[in-house]
């Protein structure tokens, strides 16, 4: 895969123009655990959400963007990425390396760590075993 | 990659108008224009011919005399010929250079590397829509000042200053007024015969004409002096050496007639089609903000501030779209335009503003299209944020 | 490629015809949409494009990295950048340059001494070569950059920069050489001269005027002249002259690929006319003994002024040089060949005849009848008076 002519990787210009499950849950959705990073005010922030089921296994990954490319198309394929996977996968998925693997600039290393602090900060939300799934929602902790 | 790009940047470099293309065509021919005008022989001497008849059109452009345009590589060139030229052969005589905070970085940089030689710059801050008042100038001046550098059109926010009274107050005071008109010249009437303006600074580029080519206006009647730049050969009243580049500057020649020809044809075009964008923009868009004085502004620039979007993500997004984000000589680093900042818009604002700039070229279809593109690519940026 | 029939151009050392490949190349530039290599969109990445390969195609001509090239408005610009880029600033230090040099250097350094440098010139022979003993004895600890050139404008006599590079880097001096007549007509290697900055110029290699370029290396610290804008890496400021800067590149290449044709060709020319030139009477080669451009003769013709007998051969259609084009019409003996020991009033009768690929040997033969002629009628008129 070669950098496109804007200077980004392919798939970093793909997720951009059409970025994956973007938006948020509706409010009440049952199950679904979120953090925040980044300030729009220093150029970007994030908002992840984590929709679980009764084993903390992520169902769906939504999320808020506010940012430059690489930091919308971060949140895309990290959304993609945790799909399906345990819990402790968001709070251990390294955005850095994903970046790294996109061939990010440097000065663009700062996008993935607040992608990856709005998805530890999603993961600490998660309070313990969840009661019957049906029953209970986990609140998205307040920031 | 394959879709058509609009070109709306005409403020960072304006195409070749068809006719000077042929004329700088017609001068690089084994038939043409091609000796150095420098020497002796009939070649020689044609080229030379064809040299002082663009310093005529140059000229008549902005009613000055032929004698008092130097060519130069270009506008920026212009501008350190000028500041630098009159801080060094003036220097005895005071060291204090006044300027704007929301000049090209052309007079930015130079005016921040005398300051490193000892000379005391003060750095005006224009009023929120860009304008300066000329009494704000006039304020400034001191015993020891001895230039003045104000642009005539600002060439992110298109606002055009108020260069006659501004002129008046440095007059009045014995200090010299330099004036970048890189971004006006051809596109508001400009009689040097009745401003107090005693250098000024052109581009062929902004024009029509080709890249690389400038020319630097210096008031004969009072006489200005000046140390030069680049020595070596006496070329241009000993002012800037180097063999003249004649296609160039046959191509900047007629493409100041050209300007002088149609400028109200042109400016009128022009302003049609950017009342035109600012509308579509608005309908679609109606939290954009217009930044600058909305009147008194050259009519082709119109810079746009679209808030709650980053403005990186907004400008890649309008990709088909070719707009800048502050001025092109920033456009490499990120940092938000310091011509908004310097205005008291916010980064996050200034930083989520696009200049369009439209030119001779520009149709309707392409200013619809534009505003279609912008108004849908922010609704979605704006959408991932919500 | 045929000149105009009534015209025969014998004064490439002023500049060149554009080479119509060169026209071609830089054609598409001029007609368009193009944007300016500072803007990121579409437009402007494209421009930046065809700038970073014709930055690759002058780099390769001297055997340069193409983040060495520093492109500018010309040799002279260049020059200055090099001298005024070294040196301004600071000012203590001592600098060298030849006797011969261009106007383009020497001026600069002349600037540079009314800042307090110690400007000094090194001497040449009669031959126009530089004094190497002399320099031996000027260079000490205080020398910050010595300039040389590779080949003379006036004379063509080329100079040993590789052995001036090496004994200025023995003093820690950095090393110019002003090689805007050398490059394209014989083989220039940046690396192998061993020095630190090198002037080219465009269109002394049939390509477009208003373009040149500094070759730079990272020893040296070079301040910049023209500040605003950042680009060419904060060196020299100001939107590129795109056409202009793809037409070097077109020309730098071509250049580089005929290069020993080129060089045959022209020294054939050369010696033809060198051979007519020892039959006419009271004709004198400067710097024959030296080792020269293949290109280019300078003569002095006893009882004549140079500029009248320029003016003459105008008449006959051949356009030629009493000198350097930038001081024509100054009537001052040429410093050049002053500096070789010339008297002032054979330096008065120098004719600059400098070969380009556009001439032929019938051009030559055209300039030897013309200049028989002209020498004769003035040799008859003086006998009559």
């Amino acid at each position: 895969m070669g950098t496109t002519v804007t200077g980004y990787h392919a798939n970093v210009w793909q997720h951009f123009r059409a970025p994956r499950n973007a938006g948020m849950f509706a409010p009440g959705t049952p199950g679904v655990v979120s953090g925040r990073a980044g300030n729009a005010q220093h150029g970007r922030e994030v908002e992840m959400a984590l929709r679980l089921d009764e084993d903390a296994r992520i169902l769906e990954c939504r999320y808020r963007v506010y940012g430059c490319p690489a930091t919308i198309a971060l949140c895309s394929l990290a959304s993609e990425a945790l799909r399906g996977q345990p819990l402790a996968a968001a709070a251990t998925y390294s955005v850095l390396a994903l970046a790294e693997s996109l061939r990010l600039a440097a000065e663009k290393r700062a996008a993935a760590l607040v992608v990856e602090d709005a998805l530890r900060e999603a993961a600490a939300g998660y309070n313990g075993p969840l009661p019957p799934y049906a029953a209970a929602t986990v609140q998205a902790k307040q920031v | 990659m394959n879709d058509k790009v609009i070109y709306l940047d005409y403020a960072a470099t304006t195409p070749v108008d068809p006719r000077v293309a042929v004329k700088m065509a017609a001068c690089l021919t084994q038939e043409g224009l091609y000796a150095n005008p420098a020497s002796a022989h009939t070649p020689g001497r044609n080229a030379r011919g064809a040299v002082e008849r663009a310093r005529s059109q140059v000229a008549a452009l902005v009613n000055a005399q032929p004698g008092e345009i130097i060519f130069t590589s270009g506008a920026t060139e212009s501008d350190n010929l000028a500041i630098k030229g009159v801080a060094h052969f003036y220097k005895d005589k005071g060291r204090h250079i006044v300027t704007a905070r929301t000049e090209h970085k052309a007079v930015l940089d130079t005016c921040r590397q005398l300051e490193r030689e000892g000379f005391e710059i003060t750095w005006l801050k224009p009023d929120a829509d860009g304008l300066l008042p000329p009494q704000r100038v006039t304020q400034a001046l001191r015993a020891d000042t001895i230039l003045v550098s104000i642009m005539h059109v600002n060439n992110e926010i298109g606002v055009a200053q108020d260069i006659a009274a501004i002129g008046r107050g440095t007059r009045a005071r014995g200090v010299l007024f330099h004036v970048d008109a890189a971004q006006s010249a051809g596109k508001l009437p400009i009689d040097l015969n009745m401003l107090d303006v005693d250098l000024m600074s052109f581009s062929g580029h902004k024009l029509y004409g080709p890249k690389g080519i400038g020319a630097l206006y210096v008031r004969r009647e009072p006489r200005v002096n000046l140390e030069a730049l680049i020595h070596g050969g006496g070329h241009e009243g000993g002012l800037r050496s180097g063999t003249l580049a004649t296609h160039q500057i046959v191509g900047m020649g007629e493409a100041f007639a050209l300007a002088q020809a149609q400028l109200a044809e042109d400016a009128g075009h022009v302003a049609a089609l950017r009342e035109r964008l600012w509308r579509g923009i608005h309908e679609l868009v109606p939290e954009a903000l217009l930044n600058g004085h909305a009147t008194q502004r050259v009519a082709g620039i119109l810079n746009v501030s679209f808030p709650g979007v980053e403005g990186e993500s907004l400008l890649f997004a309008c990709c088909t779209l070719a707009v800048s984000s502050g001025s092109a000589c920033n456009s490499a680093t990120r940092e938000p335009s310091y011509v908004l900042r310097a205005l008291g818009r916010e980064d996050e604002v200034a930083g989520s503003s696009l200049r369009f700039s439209l030119g001779r070229f520009t149709t309707a279809a392409e200013v619809d299209a534009a505003a279609r593109i912008v108004g849908e690519e922010y609704r979605r940026l704006k959408s991932l944020a919500a | 490629m045929s000149l105009k029939a009534t015209s025969i151009y014998l004064d490439h050392n002023a500049t060149t015809p554009l080479d119509p490949r060169v026209l071609e190349a830089m054609l598409p530039w001029l007609q368009g949409i193009h944007g300016n290599p500072s803007s990121v969109h579409r437009y402007g990445r494209a421009a930046r494009a065809a700038l970073d390969t014709a930055r690759q195609q002058v780099a390769a001509l001297v055997n340069a990295q193409p983040a060495q090239v520093i492109f500018t408005s010309g040799g002279t610009e260049a020059n200055n950048l090099a001298l005024k880029g070294v040196c301004s600033g600071t000012p203590d230090g001592r600098l060298l340059v030849s006797a011969v040099e261009h106007a383009a250097v020497l001026e600069p350094a002349e600037t540079l001494a009314t800042q307090g440098w110690r400007v000094r010139q090194l001497p040449v022979d009669g031959d126009g070569r530089l004094d190497m003993q002399a320099l031996d004895d000027m260079l000490d600890l205080d020398v910050r950059l010595v300039s040389v050139m590779r080949a003379n404008n006036e004379t063509g006599v080329l100079q040993d920069v590789q052995a001036v590079a090496g004994r200025a880097h023995g003093y820690g001096a950095l090393m110019h050489t002003d090689a805007v007549q050398a490059a394209g007509r014989i083989p220039v290697d940046f690396v192998e001269l061993g020095v630190n900055l090198m002037t080219l110029s465009a269109h002394k290699l049939n390509g477009p005027r208003g373009v040149g370029a500094l070759i730079v290396d990272k020893r040296v610290d070079l301040r910049p002249q023209l500040t605003g804008g950042g680009q060419e890496q904060g060196l020299r400021g100001g939107t590129e002259d795109l056409a202009g800067v793809i037409g070097f590149g077109k020309a730098a290449e071509l250049a580089h690929s005929e290069l020993a044709v080129r060089a045959r060709q022209l020294q054939a020319l050369r010696e033809q006319m060198e051979a007519g030139l020892k039959c006419i009477a009271g004709i004198r080669i400067f710097a024959a003994g030296a080792e020269r451009l293949p290109n280019t003769v300078q003569i002095g013709v006893e009882g004549h002024a140079g500029e009248m007998l320029v003016m003459a051969l105008d008449r006959h259609g051949i356009a030629v040089s009493s000198g350097s084009a930038c001081h024509s019409g100054s009537g001052k003996p040429s410093h050049v060949l002053l500096a070789m020991g010339v008297d002032a009033a054979m330096a008065r009768s120098a004719v600059r005849i400098s070969l380009g690929m556009d001439n032929t040997a019938e051009n030559v033969r055209a300039l030897l009848t013309a200049l028989a002629a002209v020498t004769a009628k003035r040799a008859g008129a003086v006998a009559l008076a």
